[in-house]
């Protein structure tokens, strides 16, 4: 990371420029929203009073070239949307956990291979997205589930292949993505987020789901159940070919309930991986 | 298998791939039906049937183990799979030598049985655990034995016959009334029974969940009386305890589930909207928050969005997800439009 020559910044310097003028702007009219897209910046310490726009709300960074985010970020009390999304970041500060108020926190489409510990103490989190990097079950710092203020958390496209049972602790859970992982397997505690109602299963490695997920309230017309390219056993398929609400009432049947648990005991083998995630953009160096 | 050697390879394809043959190949044929020895596998675990076995369901092929696993009953009793005739009784599938009475245990496959109280018996036990009464009450007055439903007075019950209405003397049965305190009298004038229709001429509230007499607070909704405790949200079941409700055909909610059911509160402040709504991908939006997901610029109704993950992005950023990304959602477009 750091052995990046420091001139490389210089062809970016009328991007840079145009970022000094956003803040100063942002300063004169005291606007709590800075928009700092696509811009061209690689380093947050080239922006001359960012940190000192304690009164900003929202900080929106995506598409740019950071790949260190500074600890002092954390400065920015007010924050409650931050938008990190489309850089070059490898690691997060755990200083981000402590902002207050921060409610939306967006790193997707980076290169996050792990997450600080204690990142799950933020005290308001509602929306957590960290869609397309290359995290798993095994880098979760200890604490991630006891973010129980996260109305949606966006994991899809990563590396995961158990979903911890913990996620039944995150009781306002009312959106989980989980598109094209490696799920082998999702836990009977997903069940017990009464409130979701958006669950995306799509292109994973799974064979059952446990019986659980046919009580919750995934049929409704406001309600989204994605679960196309997985291995489902063949009952499963067949009701998935007539629609998604149908998987759900077989899977409330007692005869599902005997299949479950004993496809659960037979434990066999799991299906093949099939993406190739060589190429994906959040592995290169 | 001699039979093979006649045909020309040239018109024989694998079951299971299409592919065709390559000479000196080994191929299975099992009922006319030709594959790759690789190609021969079972459904479920796509491994080769150990000694040739195999099971055909619905048109697949599963190996013995698989076969069990996903399609023979298991019994309720043992847990041994059931092979061969499987009774189904009691939500559940037994092995005929497994279903038997609860009592006495003699076997109920051939006998029939009768579901008492949750509990399989036969015929026998059945009569006898009836004629012993032991599930009815007993009166607190006379102690004889209550058919039917009890009268309830004081915590007690009762045959309804050993009282009468205090207001208009008839005998009463298992629906009188008991009134605990009543405004404008004293204690020793109340804690009395009436039968059902004096009751109601008494002007007491009845309330709308309980069905039950309200003498303390009362709140008047949804054209109804309701005891104060029974007054509650149709979906978390908590009491509104003068709290805001929201009414929606005939029914009340909390603030917080009315907008989780029936609409609007904005995908990104999470707070009821006022004004206009934008609504997408089965969210809601205020106006000033219909926004790119990815890089917050604002959306109108005009705007042409992407649906990534149910959200909203916009075009400049669906430009710049990675190439493979971008492939990938396209199919799985392709996947949703064609449902
Ligand atoms: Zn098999
Ligand atoms: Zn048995
Ligand atoms: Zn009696
Ligand atoms: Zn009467
Ligand atoms: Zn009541
Ligand atoms: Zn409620
Ligand atoms: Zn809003
Ligand atoms: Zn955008």
């Amino acid at each position: 990371m750091s052995h990046q020559p420091p001139v490389s910044c210089i062809p970016n310097t009328g991007k840079m420029s145009k970022a000094k003028k956003v803040i100063e702007e942002a300063k004169e009219i005291n606007n709590p929203e800075i928009d700092l897209v696509d811009k061209g910046i690689s380093s947050l310490e080239e922006i001359p009073g960012l940190f000192s726009l304690e009164n900003i709300t929202r900080l929106s960074l995506s598409h740019n070239k950071i790949s260190v985010v500074p600890a002092a970020l954390a400065n920015l009390s007010n924050l409650e949307i931050l938008n990190l999304a489309n850089n070059n970041i490898q690691e997060l500060p755990v200083s981000l956990s402590s902002l207050p108020k921060l409610r939306i926190l967006n790193v997707s489409l980076n290169k996050l291979y792990n997450l600080p510990r204690g990142f799950g103490s933020f005290p308001v989190l509602e929306i957590l997205d960290l869609t397309y990097n290359n995290l798993n079950e095994k880098v979760l710092p200890g604490n991630f589930f006891i973010m129980d203020s996260l109305r949606a958390l966006y994991l899809g496209d990563n590396d995961f292949e158990f979903l911890p049972p913990e996620i039944g602790n995150l009781k306002n859970l009312q959106i989980l993505s989980m598109r094209e992982n490696d799920l082998i397997e999702v836990p009977r505690e997903l069940g017990q987020l009464a409130r979701l109602r958006e669950l995306h299963l799509q292109g994973n490695r799974l064979v059952v789901l446990p019986p659980e997920i046919g009580t919750l309230d995934l049929a409704s017309n406001k309600s989204v159940l994605r679960l196309e390219g997985n291995f489902w056993v063949p009952p499963i398929e067949d009701q998935l070919k007539l629609g998604p609400s149908h998987v759900l009432d077989y899977l409330r049947s007692e005869t599902y309930k005997v299949l479950y648990s004993r496809h659960m005991s037979a434990k066999p083998p799991p299906p093949p991986q099939t993406v190739d995630k060589s190429k994906k953009a959040s592995r290169a160096a | 298998m001699p039979g093979l050697a006649t045909m020309s390879l040239d018109n024989m394809y694998c079951t299971r791939c299409g592919d065709g043959f390559e000479p000196n190949e080994k191929i299975v044929n099992s009922n006319g039906e030709l594959w790759h020895t690789n190609c021969f596998v079972c459904a479920q675990c796509f491994r080769m049937f150990p000694d040739g076995v195999f099971y055909e369901f619905e048109g697949r092929k599963y190996c013995e183990q698989d076969f069990q696993v996903l399609f023979a009953p298991c019994c309720a009793k043992c847990g041994e799979f059931v092979i061969g005739r499987v009774i189904k009784a009691m939500n559940s599938n037994w092995h005929p030598a497994c279903f038997r009475c609860e009592e006495c245990n003699v076997e109920l496959a051939d006998a029939g049985f009768i579901k008492h109280a949750g509990r399989a018996l036969c015929h026998v036990c059945n009569a006898r655990i009836k004629a012993d009464g032991l599930q009815n009450y007993m009166c607190h007055k006379c102690h004889g034995v209550i058919d039917g439903e009890p009268l309830r007075y004081r915590g007690e019950v009762y045959h309804g016959y050993h009282f009468t209405c205090a207001t208009c003397g008839v005998e009463l049965d298992h629906t009188a009334r008991e009134v605990k305190n009543r405004p404008g009298y004293a204690a020793n004038d109340v804690n009395n029974l009436f039968c059902l229709r004096c009751h109601d001429k008494m002007g007491i509230p009845i309330c709308g969940a309980c069905r039950r007499p309200i003498e303390e607070r009362i709140v008047t909704a949804l054209g109804k009386h309701w005891h104060v405790e029974h007054f509650v949200c149709a979906k978390c079941e908590k009491p509104f305890h003068g709290h805001r409700h929201y009414e929606k055909k005939g029914l009340a909610y909390c603030e917080q589930h009315y907008h989780q059911l029936f609409g609007n509160l904005c995908y990104v402040c999470n707070q009821v909207i006022a004004g206009d709504v934008f609504t997408a991908l089965n969210k809601a939006w205020c106006v000033h928050h219909f926004a790119c997901s990815v890089c917050d610029a604002p959306l109108s109704t005009r705007s042409k969005f992407y649906e990534y993950d149910e959200r909203p992005a916009c075009r400049r950023c669906y430009e710049k997800f990675p190439a493979e990304l971008r492939r990938r959602l396209r199919r799985a477009h392709h996947y949703t439009v064609r449902r």
